[in-house]
């Protein structure tokens, strides 16, 4: 029932770029001008003329996927197209140098279509690998409930703290304020799970841990309780049911989900993020090779 | 001093009103009785900012008085306005007590301030909220108890019983609950009563825990208590009396006729139900001559109608013959047949020819008529085709009509004569035309639109009774038996009968006696199997098809339980009589044999394909068992990129009615918030202009005559309806790529005059669009398509 960008029509369009790759190559391996191949011979400039085209109309892809009411084919035959085309290109712009390449405009002009290219095929292997990370990711669930989740807990958390004493009232109040969803686009695309709270709850883990056992040691004295209290890094497990004891270990288990919700949140940033960034080389990048293309165009008319 | 005049005119409400500014401004000598200190009670009685409809619509209106739907307040100053300029004179606070007398010489008896009045006529226009239902109880004229709610602000912090589950009853409840805790009392179990829009409202408001029901319960006993809680009140339930204290009692019971005094001076009543309203006239005049009757009272609850009375009754009262305000519409619609002769002429002959009409009163064929349209197709015309998605209903007045029963054979007729009628089965499925239908020769047929007849079928039961026979005959020839003469049915057909199923109830479950088998007739079922532990849908089968058929034919038990996945209706048939129509027709059982064949291997297929089963049974959770077309999206291939947003915000005056994000998925199937085109589509139920339609491709749509009511909106069970405000500026996309100027396409939000009026945008799936659903021609990814029921088979398949 659902057809993919890349195997639309039956693979019309990858049929069409071998064709044009195969005919091209072949017409190159047959043509042999007196100076060699280069793009001033009579099928350097058709393919040329025919890269240059190529070009001007996969930009054009820009303009088509917004014009909505458009009933020139689908988007996704036009997607479908641009990705095969576009990588056909590559091989009709590179037998249109001849293998020629220098410190040139020219050679810039094909450098930035290369790069143009690869941004795309980083962008095809994006999308192939994305879309179904991101819903297995989720596993039903949204951001915006992510979101709420993260918040609740953070609320429940400070009046929790606020029951159990000040100084852990004011750390639980600035461990929230300091919690980090999203941030900067370094941020967002290189999330590597964990988080500022995050070292934070180490640290308040470890507050927690003189406390506990300060007070262990007090009521030791008193008591002789047999308390057993074990921390690792995030985690507190503790033997006897006093109820400032288990306050407090209700209060690392709020932050403990807190900050795995928020991380999970954060990665969910980081898959969107990845997805859409190829996009912001891509579209700069076929900017300048169109005006290096121009560029390219004019000089080899007005100064052959 | 007794005065006298020509006309006097008792009650100022829309019919009175009217009648009295018809007076004025013919210079007659006329009185105006009300007795209230201000005009129009019931109209002022309405709840402050209430919406007053002004239907039907297509009813001109006939009075010196301004009228049109909007506010109570715009209405209430509008008939002042209008009083004022026309000098109109009201006898305010003057009841009257009794009217004695004949024509030429009546005499009224005012009751406070005393007096009597002469009059050679009188035209009654009391309405019934004069004579408003009582508890009935102890009590019921207590301090805390009342009738009327005009201010729901008045109330703050209060505990406030409703009495009744009628639309005034819910309408006061819901404007009251968010200052007051609420209870509603129904003597029903459920509000059957209410219009669809305030049942789901009410529903809604209970569910929320924002107000209290009490079903079947009645008021035994009010008492008044000091102080706060100001009554108490025992209430008769199914489970006993209980005793509940509360500040203030609303009764909305509803209003009768005054009839005491009404029969005082004369009239007289045709039957002693006490919701009977005396007979009129065609000029509206009494059994005593000289009384006219007008509005309510004569049995025309609607204001536009009132008021026309109004207008009417003083021409009548002069002398002169006014001919109805809907003659000359009827009498275009009759412009196609002029050998019909003129409207009343045409309106008999359609009564006598036309069996399922002939149940109605004349006004109710008048109001049937308008709503339709009168068709004169050439012999060889196409009335519908087949898979059209068209749902108006016609009747044959004249000529023949040639049902193409065979979609392969044409040659294949059945004739319908004059009488019969057809297209009863797309109104009633919800599906698709099932035949093609031709005109013959000299067919002149009446179309009437889905919801004129729905509300027929709904109040005259003849209408009810004769759509649904002809229904299940028609049902069972398609089915099983084209071959067989009708006669052969005659059995079937007898004993099949109606069967209706809440969603999600079982029509039969494993290990039943397979006594019958079930057509369905509306809504969608699905067959499942345990297997683990687990219910595995199997398959899942749409209005059209039936279900029930391999116990008969195995002469078993059932082998799997069938669930109604939504509302469902069937026809349900008898086993035994089935069996013999088999054996006495071995096509019948051939064809039988064939789909419980098929049946049984896809059933095998599918429980080997557990995960196909999940998938099924996930999309008719979403609500797909009612739909002709959902949005569905791959997110193996989703880039989220919300093209397909922009898209229909872009190709639909910018305001976009689908929400990618928002919706269930299930194993990389998406089901996003967007409309899925029901089959009985929940957002018509309720809509005041009839805006909403479904065109002959099947999209379910909203016309330019939208209200901005926001019914559709509340109707709507998959929150797909959105209040917007529609443009037709476009930003340039040029100047938005070239120089960051302006916004995107499909991101423009213009900015708007502050009075522009929200109206309701639902999808349209692009029906004026060539070449489909702007969403999914714009789907970069091929992630979104947009899928019919039988195609969601294949879908789990993929």
């Amino acid at each position: 029932m659902h057809e993919s960008f890349l195997r639309h029509a039956r693979w019309r369009y990858l049929k069409a770029a071998v064709a044009l790759s195969v005919v091209s190559s072949a017409l190159y391996l047959w043509h042999d001008p007196l100076d060699g191949p280069n793009g001033g011979t009579w099928l350097g400039y058709t393919l040329g003329t025919l890269g240059a085209l190529l070009i001007a109309w996969l930009a054009w892809l820009g303009i088509r996927k917004r014009q909505y009411a458009s009933n020139l084919g689908t988007v996704r035959g036009w997607v479908s197209a641009h990705v095969y085309l576009g990588l056909a290109l590559l091989v009709v712009a590179t037998l249109h140098t001849g293998f020629q390449f220098g410190m040139n405009l020219h050679t810039l002009a094909y450098v930035l279509m290369v790069l143009v290219i690869a941004s795309g095929v980083w962008g095809i292997a994006v999308y192939t690998r994305y879309p179904r990370m991101i819903t297995d990711h989720r596993s039903q669930a949204t951001r915006e409930a992510w979101l709420e989740e993260v918040l609740e807990l953070n609320e429940r958390a400070i009046a929790l703290a606020d029951r159990i004493s000040p100084d852990v009232h004011r750390f639980v109040l600035r461990s929230a304020e300091r919690l980090h969803l999203g941030g900067s686009w370094r941020e967002q695309l290189f999330y590597k799970g964990g988080s500022a709270a995050g070292t934070e709850l180490g640290a308040l883990t470890e507050i927690l841990r003189k406390k506990l056992t300060a007070s262990d040691a007090e009521r030791a004295a008193v008591t002789d309780s047999e308390q057993v209290i074990l921390l690792t890094d995030d985690k507190i497990m503790l033997s006897e049911r006093d109820p400032a004891i288990e306050r407090l270990k209700q209060l690392l288990e709020l932050l403990t989900r807190r900050n795995d919700i928020a991380g999970r949140v954060n990665q969910d940033v980081q898959m969107h993020g990845r997805l859409q960034v190829w996009l912001y080389l891509h579209v700069p990048l076929t900017a300048a090779l169109l005006a290096a293309l121009a560029a390219h165009i004019i000089a080899v008319f007005l100064y052959r | 001093m007794a005065d006298s005049v020509k006309i006097a005119i008792v009650g100022s409400g829309p019919s009175g009103l009217s009648a009295a500014a018809h007076a004025a401004e013919l210079g007659l000598s006329y009185a105006l009785l009300e007795a209230e200190p201000h005009l129009s009670n019931t109209i002022f009685r309405y709840q402050k900012g209430k919406h007053v409809m002004a239907e039907p619509g297509v009813l001109p209106l006939r009075s010196p008085l301004k009228f049109e739907a909007g506010r109570r307040e715009q209405i209430l100053s509008n008939w002042a306005h209008g009083a004022a300029q026309l000098k109109l004179q009201a006898k305010m606070s003057s009841p009257v007590t009794a009217i004695k007398g004949n024509k030429g010489n009546f005499t009224l008896t005012l009751g406070i301030g005393g007096g009597t009045l002469q009059a050679e006529n009188v035209v009654l226009a009391i309405g019934l909220q004069g004579n408003i239902r009582k508890l009935g109880v102890d009590g019921e004229d207590a301090p805390f108890v009342q009738y009327t709610l005009d201010d729901p602000d008045e109330y703050q912090d209060e505990a406030i019983v409703i009495v009744g589950a009628g639309d005034a009853g819910i309408e006061n409840a819901l404007a009251l609950m968010g200052h007051n805790r609420v209870t509603i009392l129904n003597r029903d179990s459920e509000f059957t009563r209410a219009k669809e829009a305030n049942n789901a409202a009410v529903l809604k408001a209970l569910a929320n825990g924002q107000m209290k029901c009490l079903y079947k319960a009645g008021i035994a006993k009010a008492e008044p208590l000091d102080g706060r809680p100001r009554g108490r009140l025992t209430i008769k339930t199914d489970t006993g009396e209980v005793s509940v204290d509360c500040d203030r009692v609303i009764a909305r019971l509803g209003a009768m006729p005054p009839r005491k005094f009404v029969e005082s001076a004369g009239v007289t009543f045709p039957s002693k139900d006490p919701n009977s309203v005396p007979a009129v006239s065609p000029t509206y005049e009494s059994n005593v001559p000289g009384l006219y009757i007008i509005g309510a009272l004569a049995g025309f609850p609607l204001i536009k109608q009132a008021m026309n009375q109004g207008f009417e009754v003083i021409e009548f009262i002069e002398g002169r013959d006014v001919e109805p305000a809907d003659t000359p519409l009827l009498r275009q619609k009759f412009t196609g047949v002029p050998q019909w002769g003129d409207v009343n002429a045409a309106l008999e002959y359609i009564r006598g020819r036309v069996p399922v009409l002939s149940p109605l009163t004349p006004l109710q064929l008048r109001e049937f008529l308008l709503d339709s349209e009168i068709r004169t197709p050439k012999a060889g015309d196409v009335i519908f085709a087949r898979n059209d998605y068209t749902d108006t209903f016609y009747s044959v007045v004249e000529g023949i009509a040639e049902v193409q029963i065979s979609p392969t054979d044409p040659t294949k007729i059945v004739r319908l004569g004059t009488g019969e009628f057809f297209g009863e089965m797309s109104l009633i499925s919800g599906r698709r035309r099932s035949a093609t239908i031709k005109a013959g020769p000299g067919c002149v047929v009446i179309e009437t639109p889905r919801r004129s007849m729905n509300k027929l079928i709904n109040s005259v039961a003849d209408v009810k009774r004769v759509v649904d026979e002809t229904f299940i005959r028609r049902a069972i020839q398609a089915h099983f038996a084209s071959n067989v003469p009708p006669a052969a049915l005659a059995d079937i057909v007898s004993t099949a009968r109606i069967e209706r199923f809440r969603p999600n109830e079982l029509l039969f479950k494993q290990g039943d006696t397979g006594d019958c088998l079930h057509l369905i007739r509306r809504g969608s079922v699905m067959v499942s199997r345990e297997v683990g532990g687990k219910d595995i849908v199997l398959a899942y089968a749409p209005a059209g098809q039936y279900v029930g058929e391999m116990a008969l034919i195995s002469e078993g038990v059932r082998t799997a339980p069938v669930r109604a996945a939504v509302a469902v209706e069937t026809i349900r048939l008898e086993g035994d009589a089935f069996q013999a129509l088999m054996e006495r027709e071995p096509s019948v059982r051939e064809q039988v044999v064939r789909v419980y064949k098929d049946r049984l291997q896809a059933n095998a297929v599918a429980q080997h394909q557990q995960s196909e089963g999940n998938v099924i049974s996930f999309l008719l959770q979403q609500g797909v068992g009612e739909a002709t077309d959902v949005l569905l999206i791959d997110e193996s291939l989703c880039v989220r990129c919300d093209q397909c947003e922009k898209a229909c915000a872009d190709t639909h005056g910018n305001v976009g009615r689908l929400n990618r994000e928002a919706g269930p998925t299930f194993k990389n199937l998406h089901v996003p918030t967007s409309c899925r085109h029901c089959e009985h589509p929940h957002c018509m139920k309720d809509c005041p202009p009839d805006a909403i339609r479904r065109s002959p491709g099947g999209e379910v749509y909203i016309t330019d005559s939208c209200i901005g009511c926001g019914n559709c909106e509340r109707n709507c069970p998959y929150g797909v309806i959105q209040m917007g405000i529609m443009s037709k500026e476009k930003p340039s996309l040029w100047k938005w790529m070239m120089f960051g100027g302006g916004s995107e396409p499909g991101l423009f939000e213009p900015a708007y005059a502050k009075d522009a009026a929200k109206k309701a945008a639902k999808c349209d799936m692009c029906k004026d669009l060539p070449g489909g659903p702007a969403c999914v021609r714009a789907c970069p990814t091929g992630a979104a398509v947009r899928v019919s029921p039988e195609e969601f088979m294949r879908v789990a398949r993929t």
